[in-house]
């Protein structure tokens, strides 16, 4: 076991984690946040997204112990503390959510998306949520979702 | 995956003295978007994993000097397609490295570690080579400078010695205008895995085309000035794709170099 | 107050946006053990010893089950037919069959020690494709001891044969001017649902209890009673909305197995599979169509024969029933002096096929609708006018025994087509296809559901149904506020639990809008009823639905109502590469009446991208050893965001003319029926190239277009 030190969520948190699990598996295991989902395990399907560092990355594909010193961001930090994220209440409005397993990963991609392009384009959007698999296929929905978001934030 | 121990060296010598002890045990971990996957399904099962990216020679960086721009290994394909001196001066690098995978792949995953893992499909290996890349590797016996099509052997294997660490890849700056361009092919629009990979790069004094995923290793043809068209006749001639691929099969394989080959040419010229 | 029909705000919404919801992988039971599968590197093995001793060293492992650990005579279950082994006997089936599950306290632990369980084994030939499994010396899949006395295909791998036929076929065959005859391949896909299937069971005092990402809990509850022998009141099955599902977790899996872990370790035991695991867990049938059309040289259709064989698996699941329903209707929503279906269930040593949106039909659908196009073509008729000229008008018996046609699906045709701009000149270099759809809704059925009016005036509806992404808790709260004159806010919806909800027969066929919502109504009146006549306080209200079985009829009852679709495409065709680029998808469904007309989109645009997926790019493909050689995400592909069409449109007709909540049908599956034989009639249509075989991959176009002749 090797004792890691992570700001997750804005909260400082020290831990011991076994080298050879993923974040992923950290978050889920050691810390319960279990908001952050397993599907393929590839980086392939994008529902394990999380923030890291300030880039959005596959937690499936990082070891727990490469997080050690980082900042890492899972959708249970997304919210604001009055209440839901613009991206978060978009999705809702817009139809994004089906069975809602994928939502997480959408989330986290589409919040990035925002983050270095406030107004993309929808080939912007095609391409920022391209790692995010939805099999119930809601893939118009979370394009409007997050196109609302940003003329939201054409009007601040 | 199967338990190893983790280490995370913070000085070239402390990595490159841990490599050579450990030699066939060790597996060097840069961005990890084909190490875990293969740590996952037990193709390798080292009982080192070296993790290399806080060691300062590693850290991000595109520097140019001296007519060459070097780009240590810790270097993202976010951060090649983001570089200007990239999108100046090598686009179809910098296209290529857009197809390596998602935004999440693209953030982890290393320019050096693409060569690293040495697979026939690797997209940014056909640009490095038609941009004349060079590889260079530090080892107990000290600094190599390996050109990128001395490097690839075989799939999954380079002429990297054991113990021996890529630090960065370098790019000779082109002297005048260099026309490149690079073409690929998937099963579907979203990210996948190349079947075929063409590049090509027009310059006054010759030309050079490189091709990826038609046999064991990337390859890489040069010729005089207005010879690619032969260049591309000979690539035909000469690529073996492989009978059983369940990723596109042998005769569209060829067919498609050609179809690709031409349009990276009249995309370059 | 929300309206019948408004986009009210998704049930379960907020848990789905921020993290909270639980699925069965976020739950952890203390003292629980973790299980890992045994499996073998072949599809048909012959089980040796089995020798636990390295594995039960690693540190942690408490338990390797295997067939001598579970009671003699195994135990074997099914939906259908009780033909699964809980584990494996004797010899695998199929690559991916499970011979041993190790129990440890930790998932490394368990991982560790199912690599170290050594299984002696022999491989045995095994059938993968629907030509070997027919081949005269074909090895058998199923030991023919366990088929019905007197089966006379029990010496075969056909494991039953399904014929329906109305008119006169030969006197009908002497009438058509023209016969158009062709065969059609569907290949073996799987549902890729985002949630893998996950387990966990529990000992619950002298009963057992699951947690299981299901859609018929109550199915399931009654499967496991019977095959651990126990009353059903013992067993309860806790099923949390699962993390889409498609039809592939209407059925038991490993909960079986599960159980009898649990109950002989007497601790909570949990399997969560692995995406790779769901590959070996389910699929679709794979499908061979033969279709023969005959009809008038003026466009009139005379005819219709259709045979299929399905590909299923090692074990029948539900599949037997997916071949008989799905094929059933395989002639189409036209009116016909004759036709004639006949489909075989052919067994192989693959993984089980099972229910999978669509149920059977869009195999049928593509030979089908593909072989109109290619008549269309041939008496050179605009093929939205064939369709036109022979469609089923309302109350038409389009199959003689069974409901009559039940909407006008003629709107929606030519909705489609003037979405899609069919009379208008088209792009330079652009092809147009167009198919319809059609599939039966379901043929029995039975749902209570519970209302709860609190002495608050709020109310909580209990509904056995399952929110498989459907949205079926918004539908029911919903219908409940509007019966009840409640603001949606006050309404709650509580589902997945046994011990809890009242009896649903299933969720699936997209029934439970109708069935399920029209017992919402009957308990919210009962509610309404007890208060008009002086009740105070709390008020409970019980409800149900039913769809009366018929023994007469061929699929044992008539379909409650018609999902219908019409799909046209917009297309162009790389010719130097074969990639397909989809411009605009129109899909249009006839749903009777939208209670939420968002989540009616939603819906129907999934099962639109659902079906590009088989129709552009997806297939098992297996090695000679009947392994998957493309297991997982990374040679398995489906669409992402980057590969949509440009533009889709989702339109849809609502008359009020479905049996549901006023006037509902569902809907949830019809925009997938018609999408490969649309793409491929639009790749015709651009390119003159004739494909028969999916995916449309652009290797098979390419091909396609390299042998392309005059058409």
């Amino acid at each position: 076991m090797t004792e890691i030190n992570l700001r997750i969520n804005g909260e400082a948190r020290s831990y011991s984690v076994e080298p050879h699990h993923t974040l992923l598996e950290s978050l889920r295991d050691d810390l319960a946040l279990t908001g952050t989902k397993e599907c393929c395990l590839v980086g392939e399907c994008g529902a394990c997204t999380v923030r890291l560092n300030g880039a959005i990355v596959d937690s499936c594909l990082v070891l727990a112990v490469e997080a050690d010193g980082g900042e890492v961001q899972t959708v249970e930090g997304l919210a604001a503390a009055d209440g839901l994220a613009a991206l978060q209440e978009a999705f809702l409005t817009h139809g994004a959510v089906q069975c809602g397993f994928c939502i997480p990963g959408q989330l986290m991609a589409g919040d990035d998306l925002l983050r270095r392009s406030p107004h993309p384009s929808r080939a912007e959007i095609e391409e920022g949520l391209a790692g995010n698999l939805c099999r119930c296929g809601c893939y118009y929905q979370i394009f409007d979702a997050v196109e609302a978001v940003a003329t939201g934030n054409a009007a601040k | 995956m199967r338990r190893f121990e983790y280490a995370r060296p913070s000085t070239l010598a402390e990595a490159v003295g841990l490599l050579a002890h450990e030699g066939e045990r060790a597996r060097v971990l840069a961005g990890g978007t084909d190490l875990l996957i293969r740590l996952r399904d037990r193709t390798l099962t080292p009982a080192v994993v070296v993790d290399v990216k806080r060691i300062p020679e590693m850290a991000p960086a595109i520097s140019e000097s001296g007519g060459w721009v070097r780009v240590s290994a810790g270097t993202t394909m976010t951060a090649v397609m983001e570089s200007q001196v990239m999108r100046t001066s090598f686009p179809a690098l910098v296209e290529a490295a857009r197809y390596v995978g998602s935004v999440q792949i693209r953030n982890r995953a290393t320019l050096a570690g693409n060569q690293c893992n040495a697979s026939p499909a690797a997209d940014t290996a056909t640009p490095l080579l038609v941009y004349g890349a060079i590889v260079l590797a530090v080892g107990s016996a000290g600094e190599r400078r390996i050109p990128l099509d001395e490097f690839f052997v075989r799939s999954g294997v380079t002429t990297l010695g054991t113990g021996e660490l890529v630090t960065a890849i370098e790019l000779p700056m082109p002297p005048g205008a260099v026309r490149s361009a690079f073409q690929r092919r998937t099963r579907r629009r979203g990210h996948d895995l190349a079947s075929v990979t063409v590049s090509v790069a027009l310059a006054d004094d010759g030309v050079r085309l490189a091709y990826g995923s038609l046999g064991p290793r990337p390859r890489l043809m040069v010729g005089g000035p207005g010879s690619v068209d032969g260049l591309l006749e000979r690539a035909m001639s000469e690529a073996t794709p492989s009978p059983t691929s369940m990723r596109a099969g042998p005769e569209y394989r060829l067919a498609m170099l050609r179809v690709l080959g031409k349009r990276a040419i009249e995309a370059a010229a | 107050m929300s309206a019948i029909g408004d986009p009210a705000p998704r049930g379960g919404g907020r848990g789905r946006v921020n993290g909270e919801q639980l699925y069965v992988a976020d739950i952890h039971l203390p003292n629980e053990l973790h299980v890992k599968l045994v499996t073998l590197p072949c599809a048909r093995g012959r089980i040796g010893a089995i020798d636990a001793t390295a594995a039960m060293q690693i540190p942690g492992v408490v338990a390797v089950f295997a067939a001598a650990d579970l009671p003699t005579p195994m135990p074997r279950f099914g939906p259908q037919f009780t033909d699964r082994p809980v584990i494996a006997i004797a010899e695998t089936k199929f690559h991916g069959d499970p011979v041993a599950a190790v129990a440890a306290e930790t998932l490394d632990a368990a991982e560790e020690a199912a690599r170290l369980v050594r299984v002696e084994y022999e491989e045995l030939p095994a059938v993968t494709t629907i030509d070997a499994a027919r081949a005269n010396d074909a090895p058998l899949v199923q030991d023919p001891s366990i088929r019905k006395p007197n089966d006379r295909l029990a010496n075969t791998n056909v494991l039953k044969e399904h014929v329906v036929s109305w008119g006169d076929l030969d006197a009908a065959a002497k009438h058509a001017e023209l016969i158009v005859e062709n065969t059609y391949r569907f290949p073996m896909v799987t549902h890729f649902a985002i949630e893998p299937h996950a387990f966990i069971a529990a000992p619950d005092g002298d009963g057992i209890k699951l947690w299981t990402s299901i859609q018929h809990p109550y199915w399931l509850q009654r499967l496991l009673a019977q095959t651990l022998q126990v009353p059903l009141a013992k067993v309860r099955v806790i099923a949390p909305d699962p993390g889409g599902a498609f039809g592939g977790k209407q059925h038991a899996k490993y909960e079986p197995l599960l159980a009898f872990m649990a109950l002989k370790l007497q601790r909570p035991v949990r399997l969560v599979l692995t995406l790779e695991e769901t590959f070996q867990a389910v699929r679709r049938t794979e499908t061979e169509i033969k279709v023969r059309t005959g009809l008038t040289r003026a466009g009139k259709l005379v005819f219709q024969d259709v045979d299929a064989d399905y590909l299923i698996g090692a074990y029948a699941d539900i599949a037997d029933r997916v071949v008989g329903k799905g094929s059933y209707i395989g002639c189409g929503p036209y009116n016909y002096e004759a036709g004639r279906v006949t489909a075989r269930s052919v067994l192989s040593h693959t993984v089980p096929s099972t229910a999978m949106r669509g149920f059977g039909n869009p195999q049928v659908n593509w030979a089908v609708e593909s072989n109109l196009t290619e008549a269309a073509n041939q008496i050179a008729m605009d093929p939205v006018l064939l369709r036109l000229t022979n469609l089923a008008a309302k109350g038409d018996p389009f199959i003689p025994f069974d409901t009559p046609c039940d909407g006008d699906w003629a709107q929606a045709t030519k909705r489609a087509a003037e979405l899609a701009g069919w009379d208008k000149p088209k792009p330079e270099g652009r092809g147009r296809g167009f198919a319809l759809g059609i599939k039966s809704g379901p043929t029995t059925g039975l749902s209570y559901s519970m209302v709860r009016l609190h002495a608050d005036g709020s109310a909580l509806v209990y509904c056995g149904t399952q929110d498989i992404g459907q949205g079926a808790r918004t539908i029911f709260a919903q219908i409940a506020a509007h019966e009840l004159g409640l603001p949606l806010e006050h309404v709650s919806v509580v589902m997945g639990d046994t011990g809890v909800v009242p009896y649903d027969q299933q969720t699936s066929a997209s029934r439970s809008t109708v069935l399920m919502g029209n017992a919402v109504i009957a308990a919210c009146k009962q509610v309404l009823e007890q208060r008009r006549a002086g009740r105070t306080g709390e008020i409970v209200g019980v409800g149900d639905a039913r769809k009366e079985p018929d023994p007469d009829h061929p699929l044992g009852g008539s379909a409650a109502f018609f999902e219908f679709n019409a799909t046209a495409v917009e297309l162009s065709v790389d010719e130097g590469t074969g990639d397909i680029t989809i411009h605009r998808h129109v899909t249009v469904s006839d749903i009777g009446k939208a209670i939420n007309r968002l989540q009616v989109q939603m819906q129907d645009e999934g099962a639109a991208i659902m079906g590009l997926g088989h129709t552009l790019m997806e297939r098992y493909i297996w090695d000679d050893a009947g392994r998957i050689r493309n297991l997982g995400a990374i040679d398995y592909r489906i669409p992402t965001s980057l590969d949509l069409p440009a533009e889709m449109i989702s339109d849809m007709i609502e008359n009020g003319d479905g049996p549901g909540p006023y006037g509902a049908k569902g809907m949830s599956e019809g925009a997938l029926l018609p999408v490969s034989a649309a793409v491929a009639a639009a790749v015709r249509d651009a390119t003159g190239a004739v494909i028969r075989d999916l995916p449309l991959s652009p290797e098979r176009v390419w091909t396609a277009l390299q042998e392309r002749g005059g058409s």
